[in-house]
């Protein structure tokens, strides 16, 4: 990369997409066909992911943090992050190419909505300063609020979006008063300055506030837990997702979730590290621990009796989250002052894993429908699978791995956040029972799908569901089956990836590099002499 | 007499407060997005006195510049949201929504 773009190449990933994004408006007059530009986005929604993937081994040069002046990063965490959701984006606009042409919904502006999204969530988890966390926060919501009432005409999808709105702009509100507190105690907006200033005490222009920093810290995760959909903060989610059309939803149960889950990662242990603000009985993680326990419990008991299948997958995302949350507070260990952020790699591969395996599940649920009978309530699904098994056996994957079920991506996701969990030992230990009790309660739920798909038969006069045809969602779906297996079957080539992100946020050796391998600082200066004005 | 700045960050959290209370307690959409615009103004005017109390750099003023920026793109996707659903209910009360439960 850098060979080929010099010292631009970290800011690569931001610039195909936002470059695609602005050709997308283009090509969007010209196309016959819209679902052409759900293809077109999916296409360059994997290039951006390969870019990224490709910056994996020389992510800055010595020029980089000039050119980004403090406000982003370019790490193996925000590559990392990049890849899931970018991931989940194409696979989303994929989906959005086959929903939205049977639905009577075509309309172009749905896939340069979810790529102007998109790259808001990729510069969120690059943001090393407030201010850049802030506009990027806003410029993945307000293109998400837009996707969420993308039906017009429809009450229940302006409904959704308006409390969306309403909540999401509140959560914003309060996390940036958090923020600006911040900055009223550190005098930084940048986060290097603000943790230096946390650590010692001292601004440079005066003693560091804690008190404020507290209050600060504080409202910043509530502000985020909005975001999560972390209980109590959740209120929005179920609404939101069963509002919306369901393509929206599976980018608002990926994208979004992902993209806050790392920037809750990058602040909380970056910024808020410290000894006396992590410490384990008053600090954050003891908040987090709490959010965790009460965001598995409410998730999982709530889904259990919805009767819409769309909202049960709402409240799974949110008992999924509760699931993060554990492994956030799992990694959240003081080890001699100083964090073990390492485990963080737990986290980040339950991001990637839950990413394809919503999609695959929200995929399914769209290939169920057809125009005018949206699938949507569990009778809806009574015998699907039975009399289409191509439509059965992906849904069957697809909630199978959100369950946690041997060999699907979910099983080692879940796996590895609670080893992390038990690892930690302490009070998290109760919390790691926690979630493996309240799993067993979402098995509940789950295979009841599984049950309406093979052993109910649809009842006499009931409207029978037709699977609809495209191309594009079947394509979604072979491919992240294709994940879903690959990453239950063969999860170690994911693991290393998170763990060499999670090991370079902790400022460890990555320990599958080799170890000859020459430290990219010493050739750094010549490089720069070299390159040219 | 010096204005300090305690002054400044009470007077923006009494405002802040007010604006969340109106959120919380109003039940027309757009007092509820008024009071949204309530809260994002307190946190400028924070912004803006921490910055004039720490000159050192402007970054709390810039700060202010990109809330105002955003803000303003918030409200309209808002409003747009509100138009929506206002043609859809004839009606923006909050109660009224009651579509989606459970």
């Amino acid at each position: 990369m850098t060979s080929l773009f010099g010292d631009w190449a970290a800011l690569m990933p931001l610039l195909v997409l936002a470059g695609a994004g602005m050709a997308m408006l283009l090509v969007d007059a010209f196309v016959k066909e819209n679902a052409q530009l759900g293809l077109f986005s999916a296409v360059i929604l994997a290039g951006t992911a390969m870019v990224s993937i490709g910056l994996w081994d020389e992510q800055v040069t010595a020029a980089t943090p000039a050119l980004l002046g403090g406000y982003l990063a370019s790490d193996r965490l925000a590559l990392f992050a990049d890849v899931a959701m970018c991931l989940g984006a194409a696979l989303a606009s994929l989906l959005a190419g086959g929903y939205l042409r049977e639905h009577k919904l075509d309309r172009g502006e749905f896939y340069v909505l979810l790529v102007w999204s998109t790259l808001g969530a990729m510069a969120l988890v690059r943001a090393t300063d407030l201010l850049s966390l802030f506009v990027s926060l806003e410029a993945l919501s307000l293109g998400v609020y837009c996707l969420v009432a993308f039906r017009r005409h429809s009450p229940k999808s302006a409904e959704g979006a308006m409390k969306y709105f309403l909540l999401g702009s509140f959560a914003s509100a309060i996390l940036l008063f958090g923020m600006a507190l911040l900055y009223g105690a550190t005098v930084h907006t940048d986060f290097a300055g603000m943790a230096e200033a946390l650590r010692t005490g001292e601004t440079g222009d005066g003693p560091t506030d804690l008190r404020l920093g507290i209050l600060g810290m504080a409202l910043v995760l509530v502000g985020l837990a909005f975001k999560v959909s972390a209980v109590p903060f959740h209120m929005w989610t179920p609404d939101a997702y069963e509002g919306a059309v369901t393509p929206a939803t599976t980018f608002m149960a990926v994208v979004v979730k992902a993209a806050t889950i790392v920037v809750l990662v990058r602040v909380f242990f970056g910024v808020f590290g410290t000894e006396m603000l992590a410490a384990e009985t008053s600090g954050w993680p003891s908040a987090v621990f709490g959010l965790a326990a009460i965001t598995l419990v409410v998730g999982n008991v709530a889904a259990l009796v919805q009767k819409n299948v769309k909202r049960m997958l709402a409240y799974s995302s949110i008992a999924h989250a509760g699931f993060l949350l554990v492994g956030i507070a799992a990694a959240a260990q003081l080890d001699e002052g100083r964090l073990t952020t390492e485990t963080v790699s737990s986290v980040l591969f339950y991001v990637l894993a839950y990413t394809v395996s919503n999609v695959l599940a929200f995929g399914s649920l769209i290939v169920v429908g057809s125009r005018g009978k949206e699938a949507v309530s569990y009778e809806d699904l009574a015998g699907v699978g039975r009399r289409h098994p191509w439509v059965g056996v992906p849904f069957t994957l697809g909630i199978l791995s959100l369950m946690g079920f041997p060999p699907t991506a979910g099983f080692f996701a879940k796996y590895w956040i609670l080893e992390a969990a038990v690892n930690a030992g302490g009070a998290m230990t109760y919390l790691a029972i926690l979630a493996v009790l309240m799993s067993a309660v979402g098995s509940y739920y789950y295979l009841k799908v599984l049950v309406y798909l093979f052993m109910k038969q649809p009842e006499q006069g009931a409207p029978v569901a037709v699977p609809m045809r495209s191309g594009y969602v079947v394509a979604a779906l072979v491919l992240s089956s294709y994940f879903v297996l690959r990453m239950g079957l063969a999860p170690t080539a994911y693991l290393e990836l998170a763990q060499g992100a999670s090991y370079q946020l902790a400022g460890l050796p990555d320990p599958s590099a080799q170890p000859a391998e020459p430290a990219p600082a010493d050739e750094a200066p010549t490089e720069v002499a070299a390159a040219p004005e | 007499m010096v204005t300090g700045l305690g002054t400044y960050l009470t007077l923006s959290a009494v405002l802040f407060g007010i604006g969340a209370a109106g959120f919380l307690a109003r039940r027309n959409l757009l007092l509820q997005l008024m009071s949204i615009e309530i809260m994002l103004n307190s946190v400028n005017l924070a912004l803006v006195a921490i910055n004039r109390a720490h000159p050192d750099s402007h970054a709390g003023q810039v700060f202010a510049f990109f809330v105002i920026a955003v803000a303003a793109a918030e409200a309209s996707v808002g409003l747009a949201i509100l138009i929506s659903v206002f043609r859809l209910k004839k009606s923006v009360e909050s109660d009224r929504a009651d579509l989606l439960k459970g």
